[in-house]
């Protein structure tokens, strides 16, 4: 007879293995899961979702009738106390057909997904190109001049964190790194790629529908690995060519006595030597040119020529926008996600806080390897931005600064 | 009294407290100390566990442990490992106050030499018939033994090998390969073909070609590996002074350079210099060839690969605006261009390129060119 201390136990145990399973199976109803695999929005991204689909399924297949062998026989030939059975060594016929049939199952698994391989790889029909480049921890992105991408480029865009690409168009990602490996991943659009630094890595991104598709780096890459996101912003054909035309015109300078001009000085003084806006001149008429290889480990930092036209900064970490402006345009229509996401960033909507924290003191807000005295493996060259000790002033300038590049 | 595996353990107990105190007095650092120190007291915890068990043996007052009491037993047989044991210890000892090699070295003969011991000693415990407890070392350890002693030996020849090899001289290399190569298969068609050659004759002839390879390997090991001139590059040349990035000659650079190309993958680009004498230019991607300007990416290595589809030798220039040179006096900014070696016609050449700073810094960008061709010019803009 079960004791009472017995009974109570195997009821606790059966509520807490119920409570884990259904914890397993509603995290699978997730509706806030923008990385998700199983929800494929482009023609790449459908031709891993119809490979892994049927795959899983036969994997499935396979898993249950072995667990379920094991588990038999566990059950039906645990000691009794019998006797040993009569032992056999060899089964010709059996160990034959155990061999044939995995080896069947693998053919069959293999067809399909060295097709899917070769489809993914081929980039003959691709119509436009963007280069992406990572280093500790947040992606360039920039467009060579071509005749591709719509209308075609007339001379290079550079951006970072957030991808703008057409819809309906494939767009060939031509990747590599400036430090350590990193790789990209946009789940709901293709597959992951290493970038290497001194390789050059293609991946081929598509979307159907215009709609915000999140990423982030998926290959350890240092301390702030976890903080190196990315997102593709796809928009129908006409927005972008809108897209393109604001970041190919001209540098508009602030008015003059603003709290904006005082903020482009402070931007010259502090932040031009890693930081390119194109079109800025210094107060000579000379253009102010950023050279972050001489500052920066992996010798490139983020071009600001239009920041604000980007809705995140710190390798897409943190929103430009406030929650309220963010869901405006990440839970837009689809068909109104470009103009949306054209507007930019109003002072309004202008997410001051997490930005003001940046640029008061970026380490302490990202971990980044900027402390000079311990960089003496990089020769004192930093990895990510440094803490500048701005003054509360500075920071209201470049803020009102910074806002108008858009 | 102490049973085999308590002695042994004792014995490493000792040895790990005289090596603490070895390498704490004559290194720096507390870590191999403390290290030494750790291993230590585990041993002793160890020996003492097992001297209490005795070797997880009945207790002494039952009859068996009499039976089977270590002064019942016969007495073990031969072994050589624990004198290899012994050399282990003395490599390792000697190690702690010479070179870290010869303690790496000792720590792994002595690892082997314990390991050896300890499967025999076991095995030897086995029963009184001294077949059948060879039998059961050989069950334990030979599934080990095979395969490690295959990869090492396996190293070892590889090894001595490749020292013979780069001791030769590059062509003496090709006939000595042949040679060797030759010689192996007709022993081996021998040895296949005459099943009634004695084995032991057969073991021999591979024995002594084995200890003659290792004995070559040592001895070209010694005497180092044949020189290998590096190729001349533009760079070393131009800093010297030689305007060889804007000139059509030929210079000595260009005679010693290898007109082989490597990196056929990983291409930013390819430059064609056409029988027209045009430059033009094609990239992975839907950018058409004839556009009038090639990006790449800025601080970043971009293998460009340079074509000559003209009828003359030719280089490929890249006009990088300025540089600031050292001086003994402080500084001067001085053209900067870096080049391929001339091509061959229909020959190919890479070039790296690591740009820092964008082309916006000098008022005339940067260019792509073709000494003694004024029409090959192609806009770079980097970013």
């Amino acid at each position: 007879m079960e004791s009472a201390s017995t009974v109570t136990n195997m009821s606790r145990r059966v509520r807490i293995g119920l409570a884990v399973g259904l914890a397993a199976i509603v995290a699978g109803c997730a509706q806030d899961a923008p990385q998700d695999t199983w929800d494929p929005a482009g023609e790449n991204a459908q031709m891993i979702q119809d490979l892994q689909w049927p795959v899983f399924a036969i994997a499935g297949v396979v898993g249950v009738i072995v667990l379920s062998v094991v588990a038999f026989v566990i059950v039906r030939f645990r000691d009794r106390g019998q006797a040993m059975p009569e032992q056999t060594h060899g089964k010709p016929a059996l160990e034959i057909a155990l061999t044939i049939l995995p080896a069947l199952i693998l053919i069959g698994v293999a067809i399909p997904t060295v097709g899917t391989l070769m489809a993914l790889n081929d980039t003959s029909d691709t119509e436009c190109v963007v280069n992406v480049t990572g280093q500790q921890w947040w992606w360039e992105i920039d467009y060579p001049t071509q005749d591709g991408c719509g209308d075609g480029i007339s001379a290079p865009i550079v951006t970072s964190g957030q991808m703008v690409i057409p819809t309906d168009t494939n767009v060939l990602v031509r990747g590599t790194s400036r430090d350590v490996i990193h790789s990209w991943w946009i789940p709901r659009l293709n597959g992951k790629r290493d970038m290497v630094p001194g390789r050059v890595h293609t991946v081929k991104l598509q979307a159907d529908e215009p709609g915000i598709y999140a990423g982030q780096c998926t290959e350890f890459c240092g301390l702030s690995h976890a903080n190196m996101r990315m997102e593709v912003i796809a928009m129908e054909p006409a927005d972008f060519e809108a897209w393109k035309a604001k970041q190919l015109s001209d540098y508009q300078p602030p008015e003059p006595d603003t709290l904006a001009a005082a903020g482009e000085s402070t931007f010259i003084a502090q932040c031009s030597r890693c930081h390119q806006v194109d079109g800025l001149e210094d107060a000579d008429g000379e253009p102010v040119i950023a050279r972050p290889d001489l500052q920066v480990y992996s010798g490139a930092a983020p071009n600001l020529s239009w920041f604000t036209t980007r809705n995140t900064f710190a390798g897409a970490t943190w929103d430009l926008l406030i929650p309220e402006c963010r869901a405006e345009v990440w839970d837009a229509p689809s068909d109104e996600v470009g103009q949306k996401y054209l507007e930019g960033v109003s002072p309004e909507c202008l997410n001051s806080v997490d930005l003001r924290e940046w640029l008061r003191n970026a380490p302490a807000k990202k971990p980044m390897y900027a402390d000079p005295e311990q960089l003496e493996a990089t020769d004192g060259l930093v990895r990510g931005m440094p803490n500048l000790a701005l003054s509360e002033d500075q920071i209201d300038e470049l803020v009102a600064y910074l806002l108008e590049r858009q | 009294m102490f049973t085999t595996g308590s002695k042994l353990l004792i014995g490493s107990a000792v040895l790990a407290v005289v090596s603490a105190i070895a390498y704490g007095t004559t290194q720096d650092g507390v870590m191999g100390t403390i290290g030494l120190v750790s291993a230590a007291i585990a041993l002793a915890v160890l020996a003492g566990v097992n001297v209490y068990t005795r070797d997880s043996n009945v207790w002494a007052d039952e009859i068996s442990s009499v039976e089977t009491a270590p002064a019942a037993a016969p007495a073990p047989g031969n072994s050589i490992w624990p004198m290899v044991f012994a050399v282990g210890a003395l490599a390792l000892t000697v190690g702690l106050v010479t070179y870290q090699a010869v303690f790496i070295i000792g720590i792994v003969i002595l690892l082997i030499g314990g390991a050896e011991w300890t499967a025999q000693a076991w095995a030897e415990r086995a029963s009184a018939e001294a077949s059948y407890n060879s039998e059961v070392r050989s069950r334990i350890a030979n599934p080990l033994e095979f395969p490690v002693g295959a990869a090492v030996g396996i190293g070892i020849v590889v090894y001595a090998f490749s020292r013979v090899m780069l001791w030769l001289s590059k062509t003496n290399t090709v006939v000595a390969f042949s040679v060797v190569g030759s010689i192996i298969i007709a022993f081996a068609f021998l040895v296949a073909y005459r099943p009634g050659l004695r084995s032991k004759a057969t073991a021999g002839v591979v024995a002594v070609a084995v200890v003659a390879l290792i004995a070559g390997g040592a001895a070209a090991g010694v005497d180092g590996e044949r020189e290998i001139k590096e190729h001349e590059t533009t760079a070393g040349l131009e800093e010297e002074g030689e305007e060889i990035c804007e000139s059509p000659e030929e210079f000595e650079a260009d005679e010693k350079a290898s007109q082989s190309v490597a990196a056929t993958a990983n291409v930013a680009a390819e430059i064609t210099l056409t029988e027209d004498g045009e430059l033009t230019f094609d990239v992975p991607g839907p950018v058409e060839a004839g556009a009038t300007a090639l990006s790449l990416p800025r601080s970043n290595p971009n293998n460009v690969i340079f074509i000559n589809e003209s009828s003359e030798h030719r280089r490929l220039s890249v006009d990088l605006g300025t540089r600031l040179e050292e001086l003994d006096e402080g500084e001067e900014e001085v053209p900067y261009r870096v080049c391929t070696t001339l091509v061959d016609e229909g020959g190919a050449q890479n070039i790296t390129l690591i740009v820092g700073a964008p082309s916006a810094a000098f008022p005339d960008g940067y260019s792509f060119f073709v000494p003694g061709v004024e029409s090959a010019h192609l806009e770079l803009v980097v970013p």
